[in-house]
């Protein structure tokens, strides 16, 4: 009975390891769907011209899925409500990063980019993407080297803790 | 008898675990972090000597303790 208590014990510990390595390397991976994002935003918007609910629509269909769900709300609320784009792109931000594996750094860069959604003319907004494209871009070479980093450590510290407790409780 | 063994082999589990522990944080670059894991696991393990070093000190003065009495008689 003990040693099995041991066992789930070492099981969840573990899991948890590797849970936090998983959200390690899924972090430059959400970024780099969010800049691909950003780069299909630009074109729609500049070459484009579509109406900015329309682009999250084509957004939610052609992103895959957890940033999908982000410019899938962004479009469902935009629909129904009639207030300015940031109001309802802040909350919905908000939100959406705690699903997300990406951190403060780039909701910050996000919500910086939503104030300027909208604000300016073609050339302005272009430029606009562009420098939350290279914020982006540091971010995601920081996730890199985050990753590259605390992901082995991560995986076997859950291990040990788990084999240290058990040790400590038998 | 078995439990005296039991209790060499855990502390030194604990000790080859710490040590696993402090060798991988350091790699991480995490070096004020090992040095906790490492003093977190002293302690524990300091806990564990001192209360069995506490029975021992008991288990000595009893037996002293039993000797003066018998003298005095």
């Amino acid at each position: 009975m003990k040693w099995i208590g041991a066992m789930l014990f070492l099981l969840a510990t573990t899991q948890i390891g590797f849970d936090i390595a998983k959200r390690l390397s899924d972090r430059p991976q959400q970024i780099r769907q969010l800049k691909n994002a950003l780069q299909i935003l630009e074109a729609e918007i500049v070459y484009g011209q579509t109406p900015i609910h329309e682009v999250f629509y084509q957004l939610s269909k052609q992103i895959p899925a957890p940033l999908s769900r982000f410019f899938s709300e962004l479009h469902d609320r935009l629909s129904v409500s009639q207030t300015t784009l940031y109001d309802i792109w802040n909350p919905t931000l908000k939100e959406f990063w705690k699903q997300s594996a990406m951190k403060k750094a780039e909701r910050d860069i996000m919500d910086q980019f939503g104030k300027t959604l909208g604000q300016h003319d073609f050339t302005q907004q272009q430029k606009h993407i562009q420098l939350a494209l290279t914020h982006l871009e540091r971010e995601l070479a920081n996730a890199e080297e985050e990753k590259y980093r605390y992901g082995r450590m991560a995986k076997s510290l859950g291990v040990l803790t788990g084999l240290f407790v058990i040790l400590l409780l038998i | 008898m078995m439990n005296e063994v039991y209790l060499l082999f855990q502390i030194a589990g604990i000790g080859l675990i710490v040590a696993i522990i402090h060798t991988l944080l350091k790699q991480a670059g995490k070096e004020d972090l090992a040095h906790w894991a490492t003093l977190v696991g002293f302690i524990i393990v300091l806990l564990v000597v001192i209360d069995n070093l506490a029975e021992l000190f008991q288990q000595i003065r009893s037996v002293f303790l039993f000797q003066i009495i018998l003298g005095g008689f």
